[in-house]
């Protein structure tokens, strides 16, 4: 046997564990194995170490898996709570919306009856008006950033507890 | 090994290895896209071992792994929309997991995966399940499983990842490209290195 044969051997070997070999290939292998003590000895070798990586003991720590459980039950809970949070803002942010817009005009009469009794400059007048429709929006801000800080204390708090649960 | 053997090998190859039936990937997805709590809970269940033994092989690391095991669900839950039922559920599971891994590793500036691990408090891998064995037994087993645990602690964790989701999980090369968004190529060169130095570890561990 020369060397070409033994790199042969040793490229087919492991092309047939990463990539898998041709039927010819595959016999010429087993073939060269039964003749050839040292190339034998090497695929066992690979055998065993392949072995040896799938024998690995790995256990899982218990309580991970319900711990785990736990937390995506909650971060799903959460989720469910935004969206639904969010809807209810869309909803009312639209309400508050057309109630201004189809507002707009008896207002304006009131800031204009406003501006007549007490001499109130129009450009005072037209900022003030303006400021008011700004309100709700102000509003809806104030709301969504009050509840997403009383969310992410409460998840805090609640992960907390997951977290800590013995092990 | 003997010649018979290696025939009886090279038939049951990896690459002939079958995923999950395109029901059970559409019901997946599904299910995450609803977010449905108890198809988590059974995939946490069901996933439970293969994706701590990706971890702890990935992060060399039992806390690590425990923290990302968890992180890895989360992230699950937040992106079940994107699985889109193509590929196998293991496989977006280990990309999202490994994905975690290295988003870690860079905002703690690791220079590599490998520096996840600290050699000198982790004990890398948990204690073997060594029930009815004798003591000799146990002990020689203990032995032995730990010089392979330090020795395959000694093979980049680019070549253990690849080992471990060829050779233990069977997933077929285009699978392990997409796990670790690489090309084939890639993947093909890291495989031919990692026996290489799975070979070498394990012998210098028994010298």
């Amino acid at each position: 046997m020369n060397e070409t044969l033994h790199q042969r051997a040793q490229r087919l070997l492991a092309e047939s564990l990463v990539e898998g070999i041709a039927a010819p290939d595959q016999s010429w292998l087993a073939q060269h194995l039964r003749e050839c003590a040292d190339c034998a000895r090497d695929a066992s070798a690979t055998q065993d170490a392949l072995q040896a990586l799938r024998s690995v003991p790995v256990s899982v720590p218990r309580d991970l898996v319900a711990r785990t459980q736990m937390r995506v039950r909650l971060r799903a809970q959460e989720a469910g709570e935004s969206s639904r949070t969010n809807f209810l803002l869309w909803i009312i942010t639209a309400a508050s919306w057309l109630l201004g817009v189809f507002s707009a005009p008896l207002i304006w009469r009131g800031f204009a009856w406003f501006g007549g009794e007490f001499g109130v400059p129009r450009l005072a007048l037209e900022m003030g008006f303006v400021l008011w429709w700004g309100i709700p929006a102000l509003l809806a801000v104030g709301a969504v950033l009050y509840q997403r800080a009383v969310a992410q204390n409460f998840a805090g708090s609640r992960l907390q507890r997951a977290v800590k649960s013995p092990r | 090994m003997s010649a018979q053997a290696f025939t009886l090998m090279a038939a049951k190859s990896p690459l002939l290895f079958a995923g999950l039936m395109t029901d059970d990937k559409q019901t997946i997805a599904l299910g995450l896209r609803r977010r449905d709590p108890d198809l988590l809970d059974q995939l946490i269940e069901q996933y439970q071992q293969r994706l701590y033994r990706y971890l702890l092989f990935l992060t060399g690391n039992p806390a690590l792994a425990e923290d990302f095991f968890q992180e890895t669900w989360v992230r699950i839950l937040e992106r079940g929309d994107q699985y889109n039922a193509k590929a196998k559920f293991e496989s977006w599971l280990f990309a999202i997991a490994r994905n975690l891994v290295i988003d870690a590793s860079r905002r703690k500036k690791f220079s590599s995966l490998e520096a996840l691990a600290d050699p000198e408090t982790q004990q890398p891998f948990e204690p073997p399940d060594l029930h009815a064995t004798s003591a000799l037994q146990m002990l020689l087993t203990r032995e032995n499983q730990q010089a392979v645990q330090v020795s395959l602690l000694k093979i980049p964790v680019y070549y253990r990842e690849v080992l471990l989701l060829r050779f233990h999980e069977e997933l077929g090369l285009e699978e392990i490209a997409a796990v670790l968004a690489a090309p084939i190529s890639t993947v093909k060169s890291r495989l031919y290195r990692g026996l290489a130095a799975l070979k070498s570890a394990l012998s210098e561990g028994a010298a």
